[in-house]
């Protein structure tokens, strides 16, 4: 049996609660008033409050006094009027537990037992788990677990598999002597060919020619691709936006936007241009100016190409015979680098540089400028 | 972690549901789910908003109702799953900030 003080400004609730918290067989202290009450809590050693809201009492003050001079004191506020932002609020004060109307034993009951076993909440980042597991839920679990053992040996395997094709370095004769860059599209390699100002389209797998467009109007030297466009740069800085066929249908043209152009990329929201004179890269809002957004340095010696392998822009360097890795957030600084030892011997300047989802892939041009142009697909192993 | 507070918190119900709105204390809080304390009926599958503030933030996330049970003092204890991934990884992001400050 427990001492519960019991503060209600109206006498007849003192008496309907007093009522039932003896018949919960609780020893109750009735009081009228704060001071009252404090007295009681003082004298008499109560386990707990309840107090009345409303009927010209705030049990929200009322509470902040009661548990200012006895803050290890439960207290539990019985409303005379629902309201659940008030419950809360009350709640947010320090009460225990806020009982709604009507009144009755069994709420009370459980909302002085509440009280009296106060304790906080548990916070937890992780989440917890379900209460209950059926049979089905293991069975399934167990399938789950085999199939995903087998799914990660398959890949395993495929990884492996890839690593090996990967550790291969391959080099093809092209039939073109002067190229200026070089682009993927998701499926082929597109090389760009300033000399007899054409775009050939080569087969990954064999280097086979697909495609050859020539452009008698324009001199290209650089092209990249989006998932809808084709982009090309000529000579004199003009970038094209084109239609992804074998026309390449010119949709949008932007004089002078890439001068000086070594390369261009587009990383899934910007365009990129490399300015080889100058030696900066601009980063380009693809609206109808195609403005420049931001300008940063390009700390290379020759810039020749530049690409964008899903996660990091990247440049190639033609007089360092480098891959040059540019920051994510700060393209100036150059976060990594590649040496292509394919180009040591100096008879190939490299001209244009790809990535095909796996692998680089650069073309030289022929350093007396006679014989062909070599195509080199480069050990991904040595990145 | 266990604070030395249990939380207070705000029940919303949808229109459907036609019912009131209640309060309760939220025994256990993680990222994924919360142990809710009421007076309210609550049952297994039901949907309810749940309104609360912790660490100086306020949170309004639904959530289902995965278990229910009555406590041995007659109040309906509520194992909660948080419903809404927005704010429950901003509740995650409360949780880390509260529990590194502990």
């Amino acid at each position: 049996m427990a001492a519960i003080g019991l503060l209600a400004k109206e006498a007849a609730d003192r008496e309907l609660l007093g009522l039932m918290l003896g018949e919960l067989g609780h020893r109750v202290e009735g009081a009228g008033r704060l001071e009252e009450a404090l007295e009681f809590a003082r004298e008499r050693k109560t386990r707990a409050f309840l107090l009345v809201d409303g009927g010209g009492a705030d049990a929200e003050s009322l509470t902040r006094e009661m548990i200012r001079a006895f803050p290890l004191l439960p207290v539990v506020v019985a409303l005379k009027v629902r309201d659940a932002s008030r419950a809360v609020a009350l709640m947010r004060v320090g009460a225990a537990e806020v009982v709604s109307p009507p009144w009755t034993p069994e709420d009370l009951k459980a909302s002085v037992s509440k009280g009296l076993r106060f304790q906080g909440t548990v916070l937890t980042v992780a989440s917890a788990a379900p209460l209950t597991r059926s049979p089905i839920w293991y069975a399934l679990s167990v399938g789950l677990f085999l199939a995903a053992g087998l799914g990660v040996a398959s890949l395993k395997r495929v990884e492996s598999n890839r690593a090996a094709a990967a550790m291969r370095v391959d080099r093809w004769e092209l039939p073109v002597r002067h190229p200026a860059g070089l682009a993927f599209d998701g499926k082929a390699l597109w090389l760009v060919e300033w000399f007899t100002q054409s775009f050939y389209a080569l087969s990954t797998e064999n280097t086979a020619v697909q495609l050859v467009r020539h452009l008698t109007a324009e001199t290209p030297v650089a092209a990249a691709f989006t998932a809808e466009a084709m982009w090309t740069v000529s000579a004199d800085g003009t970038v094209i936006r084109r239609m992804r066929e074998e026309k390449m249908t010119p949709l949008t043209r932007y004089p002078r936007a890439a001068p000086n152009s070594a390369g261009i990329a587009f990383d899934g929201l910007y365009l990129w241009s490399l300015d080889a004179r100058a030696k900066v890269l601009r980063k380009h809002l693809v609206d109808r100016e195609l403005s420049v957004l931001a300008t940063y340095k390009w700390r290379g010696a020759k810039a020749a190409g530049l690409l964008f392998d899903g996660k990091t822009l990247w440049s190639l360097d033609a007089a360092d015979r480098r891959l040059l890795r540019h920051g994510r957030d700060r393209p100036d600084e150059i976060i990594g680098s590649v040496p292509l030892p394919e180009y040591a011997r100096g008879d190939f300047i490299p001209a244009g540089a790809a990535w095909d989802g796996s692998r680089f892939w650069t073309v030289g041009e022929p350093t007396n400028g006679k014989g062909p142009a070599r195509l080199v697909r480069h050990n991904v192993e040595a990145f | 972690m266990q604070a030395s507070f249990l939380v207070p918190a705000l029940l919303r119900f949808p229109g459907s549901a036609a019912r009131q709105d209640s309060w309760g204390r939220l025994l256990k809080i993680t990222a994924g789910g919360g142990e809710l304390s009421t007076a309210a009926r609550l049952i297994r599958g039901e949907t309810v908003l749940i309104k609360f503030e912790l660490g100086g933030e306020r949170l309004l996330i639904a959530a289902r109702v995965h278990h229910a049970y009555d406590d041995d003092d007659g109040q309906r204890v509520a194992e909660l799953r948080w419903n809404d991934m927005v704010e429950r990884r901003r509740l995650a992001r409360v949780l880390l900030d509260v529990l590194s400050r502990a």
